[in-house]
């Protein structure tokens, strides 16, 4: 027997649960933890701590004060006329469906409440009528208020007499009953219906001064901004009616007229048969100039070929 | 043991951290039904100049109290004078500083600094 004993050399151990290397970082229970912090994170930012509620939206209003919202903006397209800007206007509320037709159910809801008693809240009502009817949408308002619309077309027929001149006189004496004046009735149909409008109102602006007090100072101009002489200006107020024209003052402008008004009375202005909404009304309220001295707000009124 | 808890507060402090920023930043509460008091300083300047837009074409100045009351604002003269002053001095659109200076001019609030945009001249009007 040999004493010598060969030994094989030692395999290497299977790792073990004791005898693998040890990490400093438990990945399950960091993933664990994460997880569970999410979650708390979350919790405590949205029911415990929320934002506050800053930089709202149009959108973000509670109902009533979206129309409040909608209203503002008929209001403001009915002053521009700007539809691209009412319609983008309309989109900030993200109202569900077409935003045009929400505007024809908002009047609707409007004008079945006591929100149209008011004359404010009656306008503003016909103004979101106009617009969405403009794009030809419909809505109960419709039936509701009774449209604001044009009277009815009608014809008067008005008999003008022609005049005939006398003929002169003659040695001959004519038979009695010749050569008299006559008058043969000529009928002249008067549409009652002014004809399509082609000036607008497009701005009226007040000033304070005593050398112009309580006057109206008219500018009707072509569609460059040029003033245009000859045209006919009413001015109506409580118990009358004045025209007058442009051109008359070419020191001025030729599209410049005016008018003097009196104290305490309302005025309206506009172009007869070319304007198809008088100026809202012009008082003749007293005003103080920049210098202190007591005046008559004077208006500048102008008319724009459309 | 020590190994374990460390992860797990390791975890949880970072997965809250992670919370609070998901929470308040990227998706923080969003509003709904809110008054109109809270608007942002941009849609209620927006919304008074629209309100102001209707004055001028109704001058109806108890309507224009009614629609601008909803703002919440306490004083609503001395608002729309701030307002208009503040269109004016940021130079915004002559278009929307002209009928807040109209309103303000009926709510007694003109200042000097409006007095220019009173009698705002078109293009080829000569008085």
């Amino acid at each position: 027997m040999s004493d010598s004993v060969t030994l094989d050399p030692p395999r290497p151990q299977p790792a073990r649960k004791y005898t693998r290397p040890r990490h400093l970082i438990s990945w399950p229970l960091l993933v664990v933890g994460l997880v569970i912090g999410v979650g708390l994170g979350l919790f405590y930012a949205w029911a415990i701590d929320p934002v506050k509620e800053f930089d709202t939206e149009p959108w973000q209003l509670s109902d009533a004060d979206k129309r409040h919202y909608l209203v503002a903006i008929m209001l403001g397209y009915a002053y521009d006329g700007d539809l691209d800007r009412a319609v983008n206007r309309l989109l900030s509320l993200r109202l569900p469906g077409d935003p045009i037709q929400a505007v024809a159910d908002a009047a609707c809801y409007l004008a079945s409440t006591g929100y149209v008693d008011s004359n404010s809240g009656l306008r503003a009502v016909r103004q979101m009528m106009a617009f969405y009817r403009l794009q030809g949408k419909s809505g109960c308002a419709d039936t509701l208020l009774p449209a604001q619309d044009a009277p009815p077309t009608t014809v008067v027929e008005v008999v003008l007499p022609t005049a005939t001149f006398m003929p002169p006189p003659t040695k001959t004496p004519t038979p009695a009953g010749e050569g008299r004046p006559t008058s043969t009735p000529v009928p002249v149909v008067v549409p009652t219906v002014q004809p399509r409008t082609s000036f607008v109102l497009v701005n009226i602006s007040t000033f304070c001064r005593a050398d112009a007090s309580g006057v109206i100072e008219v500018n009707v101009q072509d569609g460059n901004g040029r003033g245009i002489p000859g045209q006919e200006i009413r001015v109506r107020w409580d118990s009358g009616s004045d025209t007058f024209f442009t051109g008359l003052k070419p020191e001025r402008d030729a599209g410049y007229a005016d008018f003097d008004m009196e104290a305490g009375t309302d005025y309206l202005v506009e172009i007869p048969g070319h304007s198809n909404s008088a100026s809202e009304p012009l008082a003749a309220v007293p005003c103080t100039t920049s210098d202190g001295e007591s005046a008559i707000t004077s208006y500048r009124v102008v008319f724009r070929a459309g | 043991m020590i190994r374990f808890l460390l992860s797990l507060f390791a975890g949880l402090i970072v997965g809250i951290g992670l919370g609070l920023y998901l929470g308040w930043v990227q998706f923080p509460v969003e509003y709904i039904d809110s008054p109109a008091s809270s608007l942002s300083p941009r849609y209620k300047d927006e919304y008074t100049v629209m309100v102001a837009a209707g004055y001028m074409a109704d001058r109806d100045l108890t309507g224009v109290m009614q629609r601008l009351r909803v703002l919440g604002v306490e004083n609503i003269p001395a608002f729309v004078q701030e307002v208009t002053e503040r269109y004016i001095t940021t130079s915004r659109d002559v278009d929307d500083v002209r009928p807040l200076v109209g309103l303000s001019e009926a709510l007694g609030r003109l200042t000097p600094i409006m007095e220019p945009y009173r009698q705002v001249r078109l293009p080829g009007q000569s008085s």
